[in-house]
């Protein structure tokens, strides 16, 4: 299918374009652990938790020997207790070797690297065990430490806080926490995990006895445990977050569009669904040389027509059969207060369908008399078009433009130049405005 | 101004800009392009020259060329394999081989697994545990050339890559040890372990040779390693370990030979 081709040829193009070498996987996977650290440290759970699914995605090295693996993880403990971490280090590694897809083994074996001040190792075996189980707080706890002793408050910091946020049981980790905060440790520990206390609460848990407020309040769990304790961010972490909600909600709403030149595909883009009666709105750019257009929006394909289309603002609006309840509600707001909000964008990037990225609105630029919205969200070629989002599912804007110097400096046409466009259809679509509910 | 080259035989319309790697790069491509248009007379010479190919792969690997290591592995990829003569006697052969392995019988194993190489050429768990069996049975030509049998079938195959590099570790064949070693981690399922297997070879192994190129082969690709590189010492009577307090050497019996 000409589709499901194009996508695929992409992709392997993608695929050849990147070796998979050893030190590639190190990288994804490091990448992904510094960008939790990195939302940790701003305070921004969405990103921690989209960073978290990211890594939850990845491939599992398959369970190997792991009866051999469990008594030497076990005498790995015994010496550790007992100080000896030269020995631990030697049977948490042959644990490791046997069975190298269990996230404990993988943990422990780093915090018997960070005992002997191997921290370059204890890094490696640190970032490796969290891409197994990414909620994992004592390894957490352990990168946390690995960045303190080279003097990485900031980094320390995000990491303790994610050893916060993910803890079965807070308050252990918490005091765990205070005691880094004083003693023999280096500054870097005793600032990041006093931001950690700060910063890592778990959403559900504003109340916990260890946090920074002097007397605990009547309703937190008290020592002898006869109160509930309170939700654990573990708890809270299983049911739906903003971000997969307003994934779930869009995906089948953004489209992917692939246009078609002298018999041959010649570009993809991503659009949005914005009536029941099947009518899409994307970039002129995408579409401005086609012959013929397909689209497919969640699991319906269709083909498409240009209804409608201006160079400035650089929209057009294609019609197609995919009739729909559902539809994308336009948000009219275009004023300071959008400021520093969370965006969602979803795409298509280079033909990576429903790619989730997930940034604030930077700034409001007016070019060429065109209104833009300044987003911090990624966006690559083939996100043309698509969606961006507000976190009460509204659209802000239509990702149209990014600028190749610098970092994340990306630009989506504001839905309020869309609704005062000739583009829109008041009987057909809907719009609201900011705080609205649709 | 970028100075520019031409692959003119692949692209001859396209340039690029010219770097030693893309040379490499080229050259390899040609080897590649002509493998694959002039196919081999005989299997013989096919097995000579996957040998070849091997030891091509060792050497690039020894110095990271990741560009030639991959080309090369493509070349023997593409080579035509030979065909299974008795493919049933070849699986109840390698059957009995496992089984003798496993109670140690290894020169049971050895004549099972011979067999069923034999009777099956293409069968690369067949030809790689011969290897080892003749490995540990301390024939290092046998094994060398079986597991070689084994990378040209699979040149991917980590395990037979680091049983190659066992072979050339007890050699004392260092170069030739890490280039093994390096396609070991570069073929791993999963390279984090592939690391930690030869971290614990740079710090426990007893063969100098191994344990320096498992330490040389961590420094290739920049992964951490604590132990500083020993090379094999002639013995010198003379001069006693190093001091550990002033780091210095230092002379036994005011310099007299012992």
């Amino acid at each position: 299918m000409k589709l499901v081709s194009a996508t695929s040829m992409l992709l392997i193009a993608l695929a050849l374009a990147t070796p998979a070498g050893a030190a590639n996987q190190y990288e994804t996977i490091d990448y992904y652990i510094q960008q939790m650290i990195a939302h940790s440290s701003a305070d921004d759970v969405t990103g921690v938790q989209t960073f978290r699914e990211q890594l939850e995605n990845l491939r599992r090295p398959e369970t190997e020997d792991s009866a051999r693996a469990r008594p030497l993880r076990q005498q790995g403990s015994e010496q550790l207790a007992r100080n000896n971490f030269k020995e631990a280090l030697a049977a948490f590694r042959q644990a490791f070797i046997a069975d190298p897809a269990d996230p404990e083994t993988a943990g422990q074996l780093s915090l018997a690297y960070l005992r002997l001040h191997r921290l370059k190792e204890a890094e490696r075996l640190a970032v490796y065990a969290l891409s197994l189980a990414p909620t994992q707080s004592a390894t957490w706890l352990t990168l946390g430490e690995v960045y303190g002793q080279t003097g990485d408050a900031t980094r320390a910091g995000g990491a303790f806080a994610n050893a916060y946020r993910f803890a079965k049981d807070p308050v252990p980790i918490a005091e765990q926490l205070q005691r880094l905060t004083i003693a023999n440790n280096a500054a870097a520990i005793q600032t990041g995990a006093q931001k950690a206390l700060q910063l890592g609460q778990p959403v559900n848990f504003k109340s916990s006895p260890l946090s920074s407020a002097p007397t605990p309040p009547p309703t937190t769990a008290s020592p002898s445990g006869t109160d509930p304790p309170p939700p654990s961010p573990v708890t809270s972490a299983r049911t739906e977050t903003l971000g997969q909600r307003i994934y779930r909600q869009s995906i089948p709403l953004t489209c992917l569009i692939i246009t078609f030149r002298n018999g041959k595909t010649d570009n993809l883009g991503s659009g949005l669904l914005v009536s029941s009666d099947g009518l899409i709105i994307t970039n002129n750019h995408v579409i401005d040389k086609a012959d013929n257009l397909a689209v497919r929006c969640g699991e319906r394909e269709s083909t498409a027509s240009v209804r409608k289309r201006s160079k400035e603002p650089d929209l057009a609006l294609l019609a197609t059969s995919l009739n729909s309840k559902e539809r994308f509600v336009l948000n009219e707001a275009y004023s300071q207060d959008l400021i520093g909000r969370d965006v969602f964008v979803i795409g298509n990037p280079y033909g990576l369908e429903g790619t989730f990225s997930t940034g604030v609105i930077s700034g409001l630029r007016e070019i060429d008399g065109v209104r833009y919205i300044q987003i911090s969200a990624p966006v690559s070629p083939g996100n043309s078009g698509g969606p961006v989002i507000l976190s009460d599912g509204s659209v802000i804007g239509i990702a149209a433009m990014g600028l190749k110097m610098g970092q994340n400096l990306n630009f989506a046409i504001a839905s309020a130049e869309v609704i005062a466009s000739s583009l829109f259809d008041p009987a057909r679509m809907k719009s609201q405005p900011l705080g609205g509910n649709h | 101004m970028t100075k520019s080259v031409s692959c003119s035989f692949l692209t001859p319309r396209i340039l690029f800009p010219i770097h030693p790697m893309q040379v490499v790069a080229c050259f390899l491509a040609a080897l590649l392009l002509a493998a694959s248009i002039f196919p081999p007379v005989t299997i013989a010479q096919t097995s000579e020259q996957s040998r070849y190919y091997v030891q091509q792969m060792l050497e690039l690997a020894a110095t990271n060329n990741d560009h030639g290591v991959t080309t090369v592995q493509q070349i023997l990829e593409q080579n035509p394999k030979p065909r299974p003569t008795n493919p049933t006697g070849a699986r109840a052969a390698f059957q009995i081989g496992l089984t003798a392995l496993g109670q140690n019988q290894l020169e049971t194993a050895l004549g099972a697994f011979q067999q069923a190489s034999q009777a099956d050429p293409s069968n690369v768990e067949a030809v790689n545990y011969l290897g080892l069996v003749q490995r540990k049975l301390n024939r290092f030509q046998e094994a060398e050339s079986a597991l070689q049998q084994a990378l040209a079938l699979e040149p991917t195959r980590s395990v037979a890559w680091f049983q190659l590099a066992q072979v050339y570790g007890l050699q004392s064949d260092a170069r030739r040890a890490v280039g093994a070693l390096a396609n070991t981690y570069r073929y791993a399922q999963n390279p984090m372990r592939a690391e930690e297997i030869l971290r614990n070879i740079a710090e426990n192994e007893t063969s100098d040779t191994l344990r320096n190129a498992a330490i040389e082969t961590l420094r290739l690709f920049h992964l951490p390693v604590e132990t500083t590189l020993i090379p094999p010492l002639s013995p010198n009577p003379g001069i006693a370990p190093i001091d550990t307090l002033s780091g210095s050497t230092r002379p036994l019996s005011n310099g007299q030979t012992p």
